[in-house]
């Protein structure tokens, strides 16, 4: 993502520091499911295996909280979703 | 990464091209526009709030036009690597008997990922215009299944390449 200045994030994320808020993704009928653990795995720096377990989860589920952390950051992760066709939200996570 | 290369029939191309071009200019035509009335730009540009109006707008208002940009700087990138002898292959400008011959694309890490991006968002835009809500909505006798079904398979072919780099 040459876009949005998020490559050192994904480092911080690996460690998923639990925070107040979420980045959501939501099943939609359109994307391919390979395409989608692509997303997770290029984006997040997310291994195979948990990649697909999210994509699943979004699948079956119809929703997967993807990222947990302070809310400026999971706006940026929903925008960088939405740059590659998911549909995703930021949501306080419940207390 | 290696550069990927892409192999397309004359005829793929030209109707990729198509595709791509009317897309870049249903993207451009909506960036400016405060609001989107098109469900199918609105797909790209979805609610990144669901339960909060006020928030989804505040997001709206500092994201949507960078999101649309970004969707045309991708379009734009799609348009000028797939070229046949340097030229943009177009319905127009494929003759006769040509349909067939072989377009080879190559395409670096960054020009992958624009492709990425652009394939999934016109099949977002072809699905809306389709109608599908279902993953099993399918009119095998609608002829723009045939092309959303290409692209998918398109889109498949690419994130396996682009996997390997991962």
């Amino acid at each position: 993502m040459s876009t949005l200045p998020l490559e050192d994030l994904d480092q911080d994320l690996s460690a998923a520091a639990a925070g107040p808020w979420q980045t959501v993704v939501w099943n939609d009928p359109v994307n391919l499911m390979s395409y989608v653990t692509h997303v997770f795995r290029e984006y997040f720096g997310y291994p195979l295996e948990r990649a697909q377990k999210l994509m699943l989860a979004v699948h079956h589920d119809g929703h997967a909280v993807v990222a947990e952390g302070a809310r400026e950051q999971m706006e940026l992760h929903a925008q960088a979703m939405h740059d590659y066709g998911l549909w995703a939200t930021v949501r306080e996570a419940a207390s | 990464m290696t550069p990927l290369e892409l192999e397309l029939s004359a005829i793929e191309a030209a109707n990729l091209t198509d595709l791509v071009e009317q897309f870049a200019e249903l993207v451009a035509d909506s960036t400016d526009a405060g609001t989107i009335d098109d469900p199918a730009v609105a797909r790209l540009v979805p609610d990144a709030y669901l339960d909060d109006p006020d928030a989804a707008g505040e997001f709206r208002r500092l994201t949507q036009r960078d999101l649309l940009r970004r969707r045309s700087g991708d379009a734009g990138v799609v348009l000028a690597t797939l070229l046949r002898d340097g030229e943009p292959v177009t319905p127009a400008t494929l003759e006769p008997g040509q349909e067939r011959d072989r377009i080879v694309v190559t395409l670096d890490a960054e020009q992958l990922r624009a492709w990425l991006r652009t394939l999934a968002a016109v099949r977002l835009v072809l699905a809306s215009r389709l109608g599908v809500v279902d993953e099993d909505d399918h009119a095998d006798d609608d002829s723009r299944f045939g092309v959303y079904d290409w692209l998918g398979y398109r889109l498949e072919t690419l994130v396996r390449a682009a996997d390997r780099d991962l």
